[in-house]
């Protein structure tokens, strides 16, 4: 990297720092304390509302579409260092890492520009309609029928994990135009409107407590064909495009969004261990020296990622690592968080994974199953990266409705 | 992943590449195995006239004037060949010790000599398994050196080295000639003797005191770096087993199918290729910290070295696996890579020693 190129990084990161220490404890941390979800969304949603105002919202969105027109990089500075404050951005996550740039690719410029800047401020919150009870790492496995009436077409079936449906506004969706063709060809990729006829959301309480994620039944949803992402039958290629910039987002976080590493260390600091600071154990410095040269390598290979997109390269495979790292040493790290707090780790309802290491631990399973589980990822590195054969697949080349 | 070095670099660790690949192969190392103190010569002549050797030296004492992320690109394409002549590295490591000591005479008198080759340099500052001995025993009384130091990495074949003494209780940063006769060495033979690794007794041998100030923190310091560039090195070996591996699963056959194509078999390469990826993005970002003088080259390079070492390691032991039988042969190249790996793991201080000092890093920042 350029020496002026990093020069101007530290600026912005200095410039971003102060910016937040000014204004971030209004909103994070202590503020957030025993708010209940609708409070903290309201106070996420004021956060992001200043943030645009103050040019810290869609850094790396083109002027022209309501952002700022920086690169990914400073994007990912301000990510980094906006994370140390805990704020309630996690709602805003989805929407602006996926739907809204798929939005940005495919639909006409007019609709896009319409929902981007209320996205940006956090007004109106994208949800992403992807996985079904019976195809989550076998996505191309949907079932969810969209069927052609006309200008329309109708969407019927059922959506599960989907994180924030109960908020959303808008959401992006994949759907099974054809079943008559092989499973990866008979898909379709549209946008609708949350509110309309036919959509229902229940929440799926997960195993940590939290009620982040949704079921989505859509009864005969009527959408115009202008609300279709791509071509007929391109669903799985704009889906596909969907995880590469999820799995590549500015906003992907090399602590697997766990707690800072910082954080672990004033609690090895403070922790005993064979009545000494378990921060002069070797076992317990081994494991900070790992997450610390995983981290390091993470942040460093994102922006390298990053200056290739700026040199006009499409974001590749490599992205997969960042998630299959950052999820499994997050894991590792909460569960030796444990060890060292005992059996009554400070731990409350409202404990939040950024900050809470039983937070973080016990939401740590579904952070390397969501979004491409660690043997998926696995699979595209061996598959795309390396050139490795296939899994056997016995359902390949067969028409869907005959599987 | 290239996409953040120039032109220029990208061209020096393709012209490297391609003269390892054209110049070396694994039978040359086998050769030198067997029978310790030996290296091969024309190899390392042609090595110096490609100019690696002045690669790292400024251009005021015969030197390219680049630095650690080019000599780090020349390293790893040497690391997949498992090149049998190690002075590369500890060449850098003598002329980064001059350079950082920062006596102008010395510098002018004896980097040139590095920078064209004709002189081979290393490090000999251990003299136990630490690679910097918490209590000196080596001794520096006027301009005379004795006692002993061990395992010196190209000891067995270098002509002069920076090696660490007390002085009047104080450690001393030296330069010794190797050549002088009240020196001795004693060639060992180790698992992988391509290192030429000897010990190095000291009989009141001339010496010339580089600096006596903070010689300890130099000695880091250079360490430091060494690490960075032997993380480049290792880094690029476990590239080599991790192709090596994913050519053969896919095309060796078993059970009616190539292996590649068995998760247990592709997501063991698959997990090559991210360790790979982690030792070479903290490689380039130390190099990058010490080239622009950052306050977290140290825990940076401690970074590099911990994922190499792991990186290398595991592609070497995991690359045999997937070969099977015919890895674990003397004619298979792997067991170069297995020996280099390991050798390289313990040189320098082992992997738990620089946790240690990353974490003790950290806890300075903090």
């Amino acid at each position: 990297m350029s020496g002026d190129l990093l020069h101007a990084l530290e600026d912005y990161r200095a410039a971003a720092r102060s910016w937040l220490e000014q204004h971030a404890a209004a909103f994070g941390g202590e503020a957030r304390r025993n708010l209940s979800e609708v409070q903290d969304l309201a106070l996420g949603r004021r956060w992001m509302a200043l943030k645009y105002e103050h040019g810290y919202s869609g850094i790396s969105l083109p002027k022209h579409l309501g952002g700022v027109g920086l690169s990914q990089l400073h994007q990912a500075v301000f990510t980094q260092e906006e994370m140390a404050f805990n704020l309630p951005t996690i709602y805003f996550s989805i929407s602006l890492g996926q739907p809204i740039p798929i939005m940005m690719h495919y639909a006409p410029e007019e609709v896009s520009k319409r929902f981007i800047i209320p996205a940006l401020r956090g007004e109106q919150i994208w949800a992403q309609l992807f996985s079904e009870p019976a195809a989550g790492s076998d996505l191309a496995g949907v079932r969810t029928r969209a069927l052609r009436d006309g200008d329309d077409w109708i969407l019927s079936g059922q959506k599960l994990w989907t994180s924030w449906a109960h908020h959303a506004d808008y959401a992006v969706i994949v759907a099974r135009h054809d079943p008559s063709v092989p499973k990866h060809k008979g898909l379709t990729y549209f946008w609708l409107d949350m509110s309309a006829p036919g959509v229902t959301v229940r929440p799926v309480r997960l195993a940590d407590g939290t009620r982040d994620v949704n079921e989505v039944f859509l009864d005969n949803v009527r959408i115009p064909d202008r609300q279709r992402l791509g071509k007929v039958g391109d669903g799985f290629a704009v889906a596909m495009h969907t995880m590469v910039i999820e799995r590549y987002s500015a906003g992907a976080d090399e602590t697997g969004y766990g707690p800072l590493l910082d954080q672990f260390i004033a609690l090895a600091r403070g922790a005993c261990l064979a009545g000494e600071s378990s921060l002069a154990d070797g076992r317990v410095r081994g494991r900070i020296a790992d997450a610390y040269r995983l981290q390091q390598a993470l942040v460093t290979m994102r922006s390298k990622a990053f200056l290739a997109l700026a040199n006009g390269d499409e974001p590749g495979a490599e992205g997969s690592i960042h998630k299959l790292v950052s999820a499994r040493a997050r894991q590792e790290l909460a569960e030796l968080a444990l060890d060292l707090e005992g059996p009554a780790a400070p731990y409350d309802a409202s404990a939040k994974p950024k900050e809470n290491w039983v937070a973080s631990w016990l939401a740590a399973p579904t952070g390397r199953i969501a979004g491409g589980t660690d043997e998926i990822l696995l699979n595209i590195i061996a598959e795309k990266i390396l050139g490795l054969p296939q899994d056997h697949r016995p359902d390949k080349g067969v028409a869907f409705d005959a599987t | 992943m290239s996409i953040l070095y120039t032109d220029e670099q990208k061209q020096i660790g393709e012209s490297a590449r391609r003269f390892f690949s054209d110049s070396y192969s694994g039978a040359d190392l086998k050769d030198l195995l067997e029978v310790p103190g030996r290296y091969d010569h024309g190899f390392w002549q042609a090595c110096c006239d490609m100019g690696w050797t002045a690669l790292a030296i400024p251009p005021a004492y015969g030197g390219l004037g680049l630095g650690l992320i080019e000599f780090g690109l020349v390293a790893e394409a040497a690391g997949r060949a498992v090149v049998g002549a190690p002075f590369l590295l500890t060449s850098y490591a003598a002329a980064q010790a001059i350079l950082l000591a920062g006596d102008q005479s010395l510098c002018a008198e004896f980097l040139p000599l590095l920078a064209s080759g004709v002189k081979i340099g290393t490090l000999a500052f251990a003299e136990g398994t630490d690679p910097i001995p918490g209590k000196l025993t080596v001794t520096l009384a006027g301009e005379r050196i004795s006692g002993v130091k061990r395992a010196v990495l190209g000891g067995a074949h270098a002509d002069i080295a920076i090696t660490l003494a007390l002085r009047d209780g104080v450690p001393a940063l030296v330069l010794v000639d190797l050549t002088d006769q009240a020196v001795r060495r004693e060639v060992l033979n180790t698992y992988d003797n391509g290192r030429g690794f000897a010990n190095i007794t000291f009989d009141r041998a001339p010496a010339r005191l580089l600096t006596a100030e903070d010689a300890t923190g130099i000695a880091w310091n250079v360490l430091d770096r060494v690490a960075v560039a032997l993380a480049a090195e290792q880094a690029g070996g476990a590239d080599a087993c991790m192709e090596m591996a994913r050519d053969y699963a896919t095309t060796r056959q078993a059970f009616g199918q190539p292996i590649g194509k068995f998760q247990a078999v592709k997501h063991r390469i698959a997990e090559m290729y991210v360790a790979n990826q982690i030792a070479k993005a903290n490689c380039l970002e130390a190099a990058i910290g010490f080239t622009h003088g950052s306050a977290r080259a140290a825990p940076l390079a401690a970074a590099a070295r911990i994922s190499a070492i792991r990186a290398y390691d595991f592609a070497a032991r995991e690359g045999i696996q997937t070969f099977g039988g015919i890895g674990a042969t003397w004619e298979s190249d792997m067991h170069l890579h297995l020996r280099r790996a390991r050798s390289s793991a313990a040189v320098l201080g082992s992997r738990y020693l620089w946790e240690d000092r990353l974490v003790a890093a950290l806890e300075a920042h903090a």
